[in-house]
């Protein structure tokens, strides 16, 4: 190389490369400490299910399952699309104020200063470490880990409430879960309609606003044995332009089937906060931390 | 030779861009995250293992050897598990090397990058545990 000046760039550049492959060296953590011999009684993350498992059995997701950030080695949770709000949608959008841009001293998230329920459709798409499904006469049930908290699915053939919150006699009432009917698609795919959703919840942790009227479709696929994929769509047009996804979740088969227990304590909370929440303060002009 | 030189800072400076320091999702733009406060010799006084996120209270003497009050989060339970941190991690009169994101509000509380126990071990926090106070946890996700 004749020019100095080049050479000086590619050696900085060399030494750029070098370092971030280093950083990324010393950033992996430590091993973690469960080993294949954990209790019987706990979540093991690095005793997983190898492969398929063999082929998906026929319409039936029961069992226990590891998801997102569970430490199963599953894909983290993709994004869908980015929704197009209406003038409504917009306004109401703007009164949220997420935790990741607001922190937990400026957020107004009812979920994390009084650990207030995600409600569907967000309890399948945060804090989504664990998942159960089970059935009853009739339903479906699923049971979700953070909060030890249950959904019933209609698979009878029922229609969805269409009066949900309306003033009539006899109309039913928003539920933080609303309300869901369920059918198969093929024999592995199950698709769960949810409608009648009590409007204090976000769709989202980035504060997706939404009505009662709000049509969840969750489709479940089981892949083979050891995964099953989630796919969420929103159909909310009063908020939305039109129907979009929120994301995809996967799904790994538990080989031991036990979960840990994950729950959001308002007496925990209110330790966290005096100590160290609300004097961390909260900083909403502050550049935005890079999402991943 | 103007251009060449051009191009070149403008290569560099996109070079920098791409190292520089990123930090995930979770509330931490209350911190200062360009450097952590190191602090040697710091004596834990509570450590809660609780959601949203553990807390680890210690003491630190400063150089005019007044003491200081310190409060320092890292991830849930459920995540800094997967980093090797435990229920029974560390307890009072533990003395430990942190590495703290002290908030903007320049109180004695903040985010912990890592800490080192008294017998060598190194723990980093999930969220913020890298070098660069990037995610620590994406090797055992």
């Amino acid at each position: 190389m004749r020019n100095p000046f080049t050479r000086a760039i590619i050696g900085l550049a060399l030494v750029l490369v070098v370092s971030s492959v280093a950083f990324a060296q010393t950033g992996q953590s430590q091993p973690p400490q469960a080993t294949r011999e954990g209790s019987q009684w706990k979540y093991n993350p690095i005793d997983r299910a190898a492969g398929s498992g063999g082929p998906a059995p026929k319409r039936d997701l029961s069992g226990t399952w590891a998801g997102p950030r569970s430490g199963a080695g599953v894909p983290d949770f993709k994004r869908g699309d980015q929704p197009s709000l209406t003038p409504l949608g917009q306004q109401l959008f703007r009164e949220n104020k997420p935790l990741a841009k607001f922190s937990p001293a400026g957020t107004n998230d009812p979920t994390v200063r009084t650990c207030d329920p995600f409600g569907v459709p967000r309890n399948s798409i945060d804090e989504i470490r664990g998942l159960s499904f089970a059935t009853m006469p009739g339903r479906i049930v699923m049971l979700i880990q953070f909060q030890d908290l249950w959904r019933e699915i209609w698979m009878d053939g029922r229609a969805l409430p269409t009066n949900v919150g309306a003033a009539e006699k006899g109309a039913p009432d928003p539920r933080y879960n609303g309300y869901s009917v369920g059918h198969w698609e093929g024999d592995y795919t199950l698709v769960i309609d949810t409608t009648g959703l009590d409007e204090r919840t976000w769709l989202n942790r980035e504060g997706y606003p939404h009505t009662v009227n709000a049509h969840v479709q969750e489709r479940y696929t089981r892949i083979d044995h050891n995964n099953l994929e989630l796919t969420v769509t929103i159909d909310d047009s009063k908020v939305y332009a039109k129907p979009f996804s929120l994301g995809t979740a996967h799904f790994r088969w538990i080989p031991n089937q036990e979960l840990d227990e994950k729950l959001c304590l308002p007496s925990e909370v209110i330790e966290y906060l005096k100590a160290l929440g609300d004097p961390a303060g909260s900083d909403p002009n502050a550049v935005g931390p890079s999402r991943k | 030779m103007k251009t060449k030189l051009l191009i070149s800072v403008a290569f560099l400076a996109g070079l920098l861009t791409v190292c520089s320091p990123v930090f995930a999702h979770h509330g931490a733009s209350a911190y200062e995250t360009s450097k952590p406060v190191m602090m040697k010799g710091a004596v834990v006084t509570k450590y809660s293992w609780i959601n949203p996120h553990t807390l680890i209270y210690f003491d630190y003497t400063d150089d005019k050897g007044e003491v200081q009050h310190w409060t320092a989060e890292i991830g849930s339970p459920s995540a800094v598990n997967l980093l090797g941190w435990t229920r029974t991690t560390l307890k009072p009169g533990d003395i430990v090397t942190v590495y703290v994101f002290q908030a903007k509000s320049h109180l004695p509380v903040g985010r912990l990058n890592k800490l080192v126990l008294a017998d060598g071990t190194l723990l980093r926090d999930s969220q913020t545990g890298g070098d660069r106070g990037e995610r620590a946890d994406d090797a055992v996700r």
